[in-house]
């Protein structure tokens, strides 16, 4: 899995692009990394994830670590880009109820 | 308000779900960087409609994983014992050498509470539980598999009364192909 964060102008707030499969292999590398940056001062995290197809527990974890870290400093992670069995995954354990999910705006017809 | 759901894992040695008769049988090492390589030889073949995009082999990678790591410990001396069937529904037998899951108990009160709050809406609570953590947890344990694990094996999860066997099943509306 790669990632691709994107910094706001003021440098607290991100947003990261996610390519790949967010696994047992990968996570826990991309969780020390988002964790690193958010006890250095990032207070806003928004993960995009449509480029992540595979989603397991590790990842799971991963992101409600990340979910935590942000309560501690008042905010809740965000995410958009969920689909396909990562959203599944989401779902069943429940942890979508966590996250600030970003939906499209529908094209008026 | 949506209805209180608290589900249970389940411990019954003499459950059909551990009827390997006709299943097929694969064994393999316990080599924690094989886990997904070890899912998908299994579900080749499989009908695409129980497939679900990856999501029965997330599933399957899950139980793999627990076996592997917190059963085995990643004793390469150890095996893994796999039984599955895929016709009309996909049905596993996991079994591992280690000495079983002895926090399942202390894992359905986790996860009691882990419902109750989010049940009543008290996210703070519930993000406070919202990962399991046993005594062998680590960073590459999310905490959670079995959580999704109760909803999607939809036939039934059953353990062994040693509780390092594991029988699951899951039905599809569709049926196979």
């Amino acid at each position: 899995m790669e990632w691709t964060p994107k910094l706001s102008p003021s440098g607290d707030e991100a947003e990261i692009a996610l390519v790949g499969d967010y696994d047992l292999y990968h996570a826990p590398l991309f969780s020390a990394f988002v964790l690193g940056k958010i006890e250095g001062g990032w207070n806003r995290v928004s993960l995009n994830l449509s480029g992540v197809s595979y989603l397991d527990s590790t990842g799971v974890g991963s992101i409600i670590r990340i979910a935590q870290a942000l309560r501690k400093k008042g905010a809740k992670l965000r995410c958009r880009g969920l689909s396909g069995s990562p959203r599944r995954v989401l779902e069943m354990s429940n942890v979508i109820a966590l996250l600030e999910e970003d939906r499209p705006e529908r094209a008026s017809s | 308000m949506k209805p209180l759901i608290i589900r249970k894992l389940i411990v019954d040695e003499r459950n059909e779900l551990f009827d390997a008769q006709g299943m097929r049988y694969a064994e393999f090492a316990s080599d924690y960087s094989r886990i997904r390589e070890y899912a998908s030889f299994i579900l080749e073949g499989c009908p695409e409609a129980f497939r679900e995009g990856n999501l029965l082999e997330q599933q399957l990678s899950e139980i793999i994983k627990n076996g592997i790591k917190h059963g085995n410990r990643c004793d390469p001396a150890k095996r893994l014992r796999v039984w599955y069937d895929l016709r009309k529904r996909a049905r596993f037998i996991v079994e591992d050498e280690g000495e079983g899951f002895l926090e399942l108990e202390a894992w359905n009160e986790f996860y009691r509470k882990r419902q109750t709050a989010l049940h009543r809406e008290d996210f703070d609570e519930f993000l406070a539980l919202a990962s399991y953590r046993g005594p062998s947890s680590d960073e590459t344990d999310g905490g959670n598999s079995l959580i999704a694990a109760l909803e999607y094996w939809n036939g039934g999860m059953i353990y062994n009364a040693k509780k390092n066997k594991v029988g699951v099943v899951r039905w599809f509306s569709g049926g196979s192909d």
